[in-house]
């Protein structure tokens, strides 16, 4: 042990001095008295009633020598020299996903999280660090590594809760790379465990104190929503929506569908416990705007009460096309909803008029920039090399890809396909063992399904199945789709919109009214706007357009607020939410102020008695 | 100085005047063999008839009853009670602890002794004053003060004690012992004391009342030792013996210090009166008329 200060061990000569006192108080008057008879009975009574009164007299004294020891040892600030000196590394995830707003903690999950690391913080002792992170859609550093503890509550203090999903994974990997080359670093969560498996996290040794939150979950949420023409009757809009019920009774609930604010429709609702139900609305839409679904119900969680999304009047496909006669496809692409089909047999221009341009089994002489649908025929900058392959079996498709929708390639066989190698901007959507027959994927802007194979080399234009895939593609290709998708993003997702003209500015005005300015690169072609933390409807303006938004959470995992008692890292194993107390929280103060208070009554006792 | 300015200085004449008017009372018959003015059991002249013996040849015939012969033909001898003198003792308690208290305890003990002295003197009873200890350079006036008798010898006697001092260690137990040893005749012995002896008072009482004394006791203490005005931490010497005593003494334990003292008189008191002992308490700040005109004579030390 050293001293940082040992010149204040001077004060030690304090000590001698505490003891002169107690020589000077001792010292006694002498006093003749005719008799000390009187006197000895006297104490001989007294005493008897208070044994221990010499013994008292005494731990004072020694109670003050050990206070004045321990002071002169404090201001002589030692410490231990030796290995330890960095002190302990501790990181702070704080959980800020819409789960966390749930009210069954008082007042809210977040606040009791935020108070729990305030208790941390506390105990932090003076050489260990802490790094404090807000994890949500993506994951925010409040506060890079420090022991100043009225930084790290600061951190702690600025941290809001936003209504978009949890995406653990990402601040647990920031966590692990922060305490990778640190042996002691420990890793704090605040959650309710609300977030999407972490299968995929390769927990390899990180020491991670689960502190859960959350007492119960009372929550009723909208967890899909998506609109579309009505196949029954094209002049109307249908509104899909589910709302799932994470009570653990019955609730009973009215949904309303609003458009651009204004109430079309309500519905009561019976759910089961943990139960979804799908509701459909359909309404008739004068102009493009908003639909915004709507719960009643009060539960815990409001976030997932109200979801919007953008719906732009549907405008006729222009489709381009080029091919030396496929009657098959050709029926296929006229029958795919509003299709205004123009058909040629070869191209020369970069930009026909047109949305979109299939290309059946040729060769153009130019390549156009559009999105398109080429039919084994491919740009040589597309893939790396190519092959021939004879009966190619299908063996596996990707069902969830918006383009094998309501699609089956069973009873499908294929003459002879190209082999190529899945490149890194495309998608495999279904597969054979020799190479990918249907791609898709991004390039430069410009989508792209690719087909392997020739669709009059197989049995496929036969099948149901080709009328709605091809249905599929236009939708997926077409541009105004596209875009009309973009128009509703994930809270916390970033919007991006492809500028139609060249910006210098633009103002972002956020669902609770506020506005933000946006400077925009003069060369850029697309816009971005991160601030998408809170649900609702943002309206960007850039120029002379409006272009309105909606962020939602719609997010089963986040809508059910049931507090997990475990977090599960896949293989790797999981994690238990922890009651221990977080940290060996020093008592030496509250201990030191009792015996200070005990001296000082201990004296005010003593004068009492012999004032 | 004359004997009447000594006189009064222990006694002003006023008191005296009414302390004449008593006569010490004697619950036995006195036991001397001198004569006195005190009724005895011992038959001889006196003027109170007793009983009548029958005459033996040699009997004085001027106490034959000559009317009894007359109307029985016999000769019976008149026997009268003989009066014989009382001896009164005062021990004197004349150490050092008498010497403390604002009035001094010794001054009123002196008072005491006088007043009593004088009451004995004018009933022709005999005083002795023992006051204890010993002090050699006192011896005259010491010696002077014993077997005094006669109301003439007052003024002798009031100077005799003016001349006492009190000093030295005293030995209480001893001193009464020896004073019981060696009086002759048992009689009226007043006590005049602290009675803070370390050595205790019992033995020395106890052979008192083995003799067969008429004992009244009169504890007197100080205004200061009822009710001490030194707080704090204190070293207490004791005057007599030395002996130090450390006390640490406030307020807080005044009552305490209080109770103290009062168990401790409690105690001689219950003493005394197991022992059919006249007790009395005064402190040396208090009225001596009090003492004499009224509680010894409720007691009837004197009457």
């Amino acid at each position: 042990m050293n001293f940082l200060a040992p010149a204040a061990l001077l004060f030690a000569a304090a000590i001698p001095v505490v003891i002169l006192f107690y020589l000077l108080k001792r010292k006694r008057v002498v006093r003749l008295v005719s008799s000390t008879l009187l006197w000895q009975k006297f104490l001989a009574e007294t005493q008897a009633s208070a044994p221990f009164q010499r013994l008292r007299h005494n731990w004072l004294l020694v109670l003050q020598i050990i206070m004045l020891t321990l002071a002169i040892l404090a201001l002589a600030r030692p410490y231990f020299a030796g290995k330890v000196t960095g002190g302990r590394l501790q990181v702070v995830i704080l959980d800020a996903s819409a789960s966390m707003q749930s009210t069954d903690e008082s007042p809210s999950r977040f606040e009791k999280a935020r108070g729990e690391a305030f208790k941390l913080v506390d105990s932090l002792r003076d050489t260990d660090q802490m790094v404090v992170l807000q994890a949500a859609a993506h994951t925010d550093v409040k506060q890079s590594a420090t022991s100043e503890k009225s930084a790290l509550r600061r951190a702690i203090q600025s941290a809001t809760v936003t209504d978009s999903t949890t995406r653990l994974n990402e601040a647990l990997k920031m966590a692990e790379s922060l305490t990778r080359d640190n042996n002691d670093a420990e890793v704090h969560l605040f959650s309710d465990g609300a977030a999407p498996g972490m299968k995929e996290l390769e927990n390899k040794g990180l020491r991670l104190v689960y502190h859960r939150v959350g007492l119960g979950a009372n929550n009723l949420g909208i967890v899909s929503l998506d609109v579309r023409p009505n196949p029954e009757n094209p002049d109307q809009r249908a509104i899909f929506s589910s709302v799932a019920n994470f009570f653990p009774d019955e609730q009973k609930t009215e949904v309303e569908l609003l458009f651009d604010g204004q109430l079309i429709e309500a519905k009561a609702l019976t759910i089961p416990p943990t139960n979804t139900t799908p509701v459909v609305f359909l309404a008739a839409q004068p102009h493009d705007g908003v639909f915004t679904v709507r719960l009643t119900a009060k539960d815990d969680l409001k976030a997932d009460n109200q979801a919007s999304i953008v719906s732009l009047l549907p405008l006729p496909v222009k489709i381009l096309l080029v091919t030396q006669g496929n009657r098959f496809l050709e029926k296929a692409l006229k029958s795919a909803g509003k299709v205004e089909l123009a058909v040629a047999s070869s191209l020369t221009e970069e930009k026909p008029d047109c949305d979109l341009v299939v290309l059946d089994d040729v060769v153009p002489g130019v390549w156009p920039s559009l999105n398109m649908l080429a039919i084994r025929t491919m740009n040589t900058n597309w893939f790396e090399s190519a092959g021939e392959v004879e009966g190619p079996a299908i063996v596996d498709w990707r069902a969830a890809h918006p383009l094998s929708r309501f699609v089956t390639f069973d009873n499908v066989q294929i003459a002879k396909a190209l082999t190529v190698k899945t490149p890194s901007w495309a998608v495999a959507v279904v597969d054979s063992p020799q190479t990918p027959l249907v791609l898709a994927g991004e390039l430069a802007r410009q989508r792209i399904v690719w087909l392997a194979f020739d669709t009059v080399e197989s049995t496929w234009p036969l099948r149901i199945s080709f009328p709605i895939f091809i249905a599929n593609a236009v939708d997926w290709l077409n541009p105004a789709a596209v875009q009309a998708r973009q128009l509703t993003i994930p809270a916390g997702n970033p919007f991006r919109n492809a500028l139609a003209e060249p910006a210098t500015s633009a103002q972002v005005t956020l669902p609770d009214g506020s506005s933000r300015e946006l400077v925009v690169d003069s060369t850029a072609r697309e816009v971005v706007f991160g601030e998408t933390e809170k649900a609702g409807i943002y309206r960007l303006a850039i120029g002379t357009n409006q272009i309105v938004f909606a962020a939602n959470l719609l997010d089963a995992a986040e809508s059910d607020t049931r507090p997990r008692e475990e977090l599960d890292f896949g293989k790797f194993g999981s994690v238990t939410a922890t009651t221990l107390r977080r940290a060996n929280l020093e008592l030496w103060r509250w201990i030191a102020a009792a015996g200070l208070i005990v001296l000082l009554f201990e004296w005010w006792y003593y004068h009492k008695r012999t004032a | 100085m004359t004997g009447y300015a000594m006189a009064s200085a222990l006694l002003t004449p006023e008191l005296l005047r009414r302390l004449e008017q008593f006569q010490l009372l004697a619950a036995r018959r006195a036991k001397s063999s001198l004569r006195g003015e005190r009724r005895s059991r011992a038959r001889g002249q006196s003027v109170e008839f007793a009983d009548y013996r029958n005459y033996v040849a040699g009997d004085d015939f001027r106490y034959l009853d000559w009317n009894l012969f007359g109307r029985l033909d016999r000769l019976f001898l008149k026997l009268y009670e003989e009066e014989r003198e009382l001896p009164v003792t005062i021990f004197l308690d004349a150490s050092e602890s008498m010497a403390f208290g604002e009035p001094r305890k010794f001054d009123f003990a002196r008072q005491v002794a006088a007043a009593v002295g004088y009451v004995a003197l004018c009933g022709f009873d005999r005083v002795s004053i023992l006051p204890f200890p010993d002090n050699p350079e006192e011896a005259a006036a010491r010696g002077a003060l014993r077997s005094v008798r006669g109301r003439k010898s007052a003024l002798q006697f009031f100077q005799n004690i003016n001349q006492l001092s009190a000093g030295g260690s005293a030995s209480f137990n001893e001193t009464l012992r020896r004073g019981a040893l060696q009086a002759r005749r048992a009689g009226l012995a007043v006590v005049l004391s602290d009675f803070l002896d370390p050595a205790g008072y019992d033995p020395g009482l106890t052979a008192l009342v083995g003799r067969g004394f008429q004992i009244s006791a009169v504890q007197i203490l100080a205004p200061e030792e009822l009710n001490p005005s030194t707080y704090g931490d204190l070293r207490l010497i004791d005057s007599e013996t030395g002996a130090q005593q450390e006390v640490t003494f406030g307020k807080y334990r005044l009552n305490a210090y209080r109770q103290t003292v009062e168990n401790f008189c409690q105690t001689l008191r219950e003493y005394c009166q197991k022992r059919g002992i006249n007790f009395f308490r005064a402190g040396s700040d208090t009225s001596l008329e009090q003492l004499l005109l009224k509680q010894l004579r409720e007691a009837e030390v004197w009457g």
